[in-house]
């Protein structure tokens, strides 16, 4: 017992070849990997977006673009919806984990129905994102809008904070640049989110069927679940950042 | 046949898993067990303190950010995403379960991008300074 105990520490501590030396897979590693370059790219697109904030005089301000709910009419309800899908986002984390947990103990019925529930707010989430795109598109809001030159104020001046009386005074000179750039890279990344969490739940969805159909309990582990996982995980990962880039700051 | 070459391919890209895995991340059979249990119950804590960051951050927004110092805002909600990401890293990805050797691999190549973002942040600042002090605006 005691010389077992000796073997595997030294197991641990150098490795002499025979197993992973990092203790993963080449599929998770490389689904790592993948992960990493994904959030270079969304930190490149973050970065312009902080780039052209700070380079612009004013920026219209989050508690004035997204303060509508669904049904809730004109009322003035700052950052709800917004706090509602980051929780159905946190939500599905949690189940995705628990999915990825009963995996690892090859609980397949576990692994179904938390694989569902994880499916299902993605779905949400989805549902809530095109509201809020049709909503800010109503208001005027899209790629390439507010560009020409004879646009009032009027037309933007809601999208800023009205108190601040500097504010106020930059808006003819800068407003319509600024509400164009806003509107631009928000359309842009959470587009690019949105595409992200889409092709999470069409991975969950393949993964479900797979599990129903006891192809991972033939294989003899549910590492498929654990690499999608990962990736699901990471799309709360960039939500995090995107919600405090903006609608937060 | 097919069946022979899949369990071939498979082996190549998986290997053998009771090789690759050891603490957490390896393989069990007894959910109930106590061990099983406690890792359930680190997942609902992380969830409640993920939860009730957003609720922090949420009435900060909603109520306090404005009538405060810009730079202590940021200062706020950037420390709160990095704190909420540092848990979903380390426990719902399971990093903070992985070697040390593998952890730091991923967390160099991220952390040079704090430089990145100081450089293009600063560039921005820098471009309205000249515009608004130029004498041709």
């Amino acid at each position: 017992m005691a010389q077992a105990t000796a073997t595997s520490i030294t197991e641990s501590k150098a490795w002499g070849g025979g197993r992973s030396p990092f203790n993963v897979s080449y599929g998770k590693m490389m689904m790592w990997f993948f992960l990493m370059s994904d959030a270079f790219t969304f930190g490149a697109l973050l970065i312009s977006y902080g780039t052209t904030r700070f380079f612009s005089a004013v920026w219209p301000d989050a508690n004035q673009v997204f303060k509508s709910f669904p049904f809730m009419g004109e009322a003035n309800l700052p950052l709800l919806f917004v706090s509602l899908m980051t929780f159905i986002l946190i939500m599905s984390s949690v189940t995705m984990v628990l999915a990825v947990h009963a995996g690892h103990y090859g609980d397949r019925k576990n692994v179904i129905k938390w694989m569902l529930w994880t499916i299902i707010g993605g779905i949400g989430f989805l549902s809530c994102q095109a509201w809020e795109w049709t909503h800010l598109h109503s208001e005027g809001g899209w790629w390439g809008s507010f560009t020409d030159p004879t646009t009032p104020v009027s037309a933007f001046e809601h999208f800023f904070n009205h108190h601040k009386d500097t504010v106020m005074a930059a808006l003819p000179a800068h407003g319509m640049q600024a509400t164009h750039d806003f509107f631009n890279y928000f359309f842009t990344i959470t587009g690019f989110h949105g595409g992200h969490v889409f092709s999470g739940v069409v991975f969950n969805i393949l993964v479900l069927v797979n599990t129903t159909n006891g192809v991972y309990q033939r294989r003899g582990h549910y590492e498929m679940v654990e690499k999608i996982g990962l990736y699901w995980h990471f799309v709360d990962l960039v939500w995090v950042f995107v919600f405090t880039c903006f609608y937060l700051l | 046949m097919s069946g022979h070459s899949q369990h071939t391919v498979q082996s190549l890209y998986e290997g053998d898993q009771s090789k690759l895995y050891s603490g957490i991340l390896q393989h069990h059979t007894d959910v109930q067990s106590p061990e099983s249990k406690s890792q359930i119950k680190r997942i609902w804590k992380v969830f409640w303190i993920l939860l009730v960051i957003t609720v922090a951050e949420v009435i900060m927004g909603m109520f306090f950010s404005h009538q405060m110092p810009k730079a202590l805002v940021a200062f706020f909600f950037l420390a709160l995403t990095i704190l909420k990401a540092g848990y979903i890293i380390a426990v719902f990805m399971h990093l903070g379960d992985e070697v040390s050797n593998f952890i730091v691999t991923m967390a160099i190549p991220i952390t040079l991008f704090i430089w990145f973002i100081i450089a293009f942040l600063a560039d921005g600042s820098f471009w309205l300074f000249m515009n608004t002090t130029s004498p041709t605006r």
